[in-house]
């Protein structure tokens, strides 16, 4: 509701004559007391829910909630935690620790973790069990750091159509930070694989209500000891130079380059070398894809159990535009810069363009520095549009392997894997 | 008469035309009562310099469920793994799909719910959680 006064006051036509010439004072007065036209009306909030279409927004719709260690962030569920990136936080190569997303199964979350009595356990099929104190890991190790974007295998699931249950996340599910810690492979090759392993599984502090051997119970998850990204990966016990958030995984959480986060075991305190492949509920069941193109399949294919499943990997080409963000209009006329992001698993982004002719012609944008293949590229064009009206801003990105963002939809029945091309509507005002 | 009556209307006229150009320039100074809410700060927790290193409890904020058969059995059952906020939080879903989301807690998950029960949790959700029915 609005409240304001609708008449002349005495006070106020006392106030306009003595001010008579001064035109701010009048400009004060007419804003403060007048009311001929309609007031803007008070902000409206977000809708609670989204669809059975797709979710229009580029965030999810929940509301903010503050969370220990984080700034105000979009959740989707409280017990356990997922938490949502504002499109905001991403004009920055690097995302903030405190605006990082959250994302975890089962409500058996850390609210502390005493250092004196942890330790990272490296064991199962090894030679010599070995277990890391913090200062043994920070010390005993020379400090490796890379770049690298930790996306969430469900992002942007709120794009789908049909919709599929899971977390309706909006693009914010996604983060960039410089991790610094342990090769893993240095910890592995101190334990000694023992010959005849297969593969490696890794396990946090996290656990929930289920009974034992349900995957309501744990969360672990499992990479082949063949698997090249293994000599890439990193045990983190910094990320852009802090300590982890507790919610991103202090102590120390598994980085794996080029991987969905599903893989970035936090918390991280178990590797178990297994001799037998993982069988568990997050490697048997959950986090497996379509073994197709772009992951992609049907309702009815699933429905008729014609789709072979594999275990999800690598993150595929995604672009952003974050900035402008359509909450403002443009003058007609003004030269703006577009600013964004892009990304991919399979190597460096090489190019990003943008179009805004719904992709009928492409334009080369400027990309930011290169911070590694696995780190979010920022990129930047300027932009006019010399008349007033609706403009569909797209844009794609391609990497060194020239895969390239596909303008057609993914679905799966998990999903997963959501990477077609961009669009962001921007509204251009007729500048007078 | 009708000359100053006609000089009058002109004068007011233009007048009101003006200030209407000069407010729709320059509109400002409405607020309103609060309509979003706000998010309140967290106050600083106290840090020692020991070993442990605590966050405080995560903020589990009041979720608004439908009203209806069946409420009870959800506050008790599906509260045991997570919050209900993981009901609303989905899109609107077929009736089909609550029903196999329930058998899903019970059989890939180990939840337990008695059958009965479970039976009342996937009605209610068909009865307030579809993109036929759902409001809120």
């Amino acid at each position: 509701m609005v409240s304001k006064k609708r008449c002349l006051s005495r006070r106020g036509l006392l106030k306009l004559l003595g001010a008579a010439g001064s035109g701010i004072v009048v400009d004060q007065w007419l804003g403060a007391n007048v009311a001929i036209a309609q007031g803007p009306v008070p902000e409206k909030a977000m809708e609670t829910f989204t669809g059975p279409g797709p979710n229009p927004h580029w965030n999810s719709v929940g509301p903010y909630v503050t969370e220990p260690q984080k700034v105000p962030l979009i959740l989707l569920t409280d017990r356990p935690v997922q938490l949502e990136t504002p499109r905001h936080y991403f004009r920055t190569a690097f995302t903030p620790n405190e605006a990082f997303y959250v994302r975890w199964h089962l409500d058996g979350i850390p609210n502390a973790v005493d250092l004196k009595n942890w330790k990272l356990h490296v064991e199962g099929n090894v030679n010599k069990p070995l277990a890391f104190s913090l200062p043994e890991l920070m010390n005993k190790f020379k400090p490796l750091s890379l770049a690298a974007v930790n996306e969430c295998s469900g992002n942007s699931r709120s794009r789908l159509q049909p919709r599929v249950p899971g977390g309706q996340w909006g693009h914010g599910a996604m983060g960039n930070a410089m991790w610094t810690g342990v090769p893993l492979r240095e910890l592995l090759d101190m334990a000694g694989v023992k010959n005849g392993s297969l593969q490696v599984q890794f396990q946090g502090l996290e656990n929930g209500q289920g009974p034992e051997g349900f995957g309501s119970n744990l969360f672990l998850k499992s990479l082949d000891l063949a698997n090249p990204v293994l000599d890439e990966c990193l045990v983190a016990y910094q990320m852009n130079g802090e300590p982890l958030p507790m919610l991103n995984g202090f102590p120390v959480r598994l980085v794996v380059p080029g991987y969905f986060a599903t893989y970035w075991t936090k918390c991280l305190t178990w590797i178990r070398v297994l001799n037998a492949p993982d069988e568990n509920f997050w490697m048997k069941t959950g986090y497996r894809v379509p073994d197709t193109p772009r992951g992609n399949t049907t309702p009815e294919d699933v429905k008729a159990g014609k789709v072979k499943t594999v275990p999800i990997e690598r993150l595929p080409v995604r672009s952003f535009l974050i900035s402008p963000d359509a909450s403002s209009k443009i003058p007609a006329g003004m030269n703006v810069m577009l600013r964004g992001i892009a990304f991919s698993g399979y190597g460096r982004v090489i190019r990003v363009e943008v179009s805004d002719d719904a992709g009928k012609r492409w334009m080369p944008t400027k990309l930011g520095d290169d911070h590694g293949a696995y780190s979010f590229r920022t990129w930047e064009v300027p932009w006019t549009a010399n008349s007033p009206g609706r403009y569909s801003l797209a844009v794609r990105a391609t990497d060194e392997k020239n895969n390239t963002q596909p303008d057609e939809p993914v679905w799966n029945p998990g999903g997963y894997l959501w990477n077609r091309i961009e669009r962001q509507d921007i509204v251009v005002g007729n500048a007078g | 008469m009708r000359n100053r009556l006609r000089a009058i209307f002109l004068v007011m006229g233009s007048l009101v035309i003006a200030v209407g150009l000069l407010y729709a320039d320059l509109k400002k100074g409405y607020y309103s009562p609060a309509q979003l809410g706000s998010v309140q700060q967290a106050a600083p927790i106290e840090l020692l310099p020991d070993s442990n290193y605590e966050v405080a409890a995560f903020p589990v904020p009041a979720v608004d469920l439908a009203p209806g058969d069946g409420l009870q059995d959800v506050q008790i059952y599906c509260n045991t793994c997570h919050s209900p906020r993981y009901i609303t939080m989905q899109p609107p879903l077929p009736a089909a799909m609550w029903e196999s989301e329930v058998n899903k807690m019970n059989k890939t998950f180990g939840a337990g719910i008695p059958e009965e029960n479970a039976r009342k949790i996937f009605l209610y959700l068909q009865a307030h959680y579809t993109a036929e029915n759902r409001k809120r």
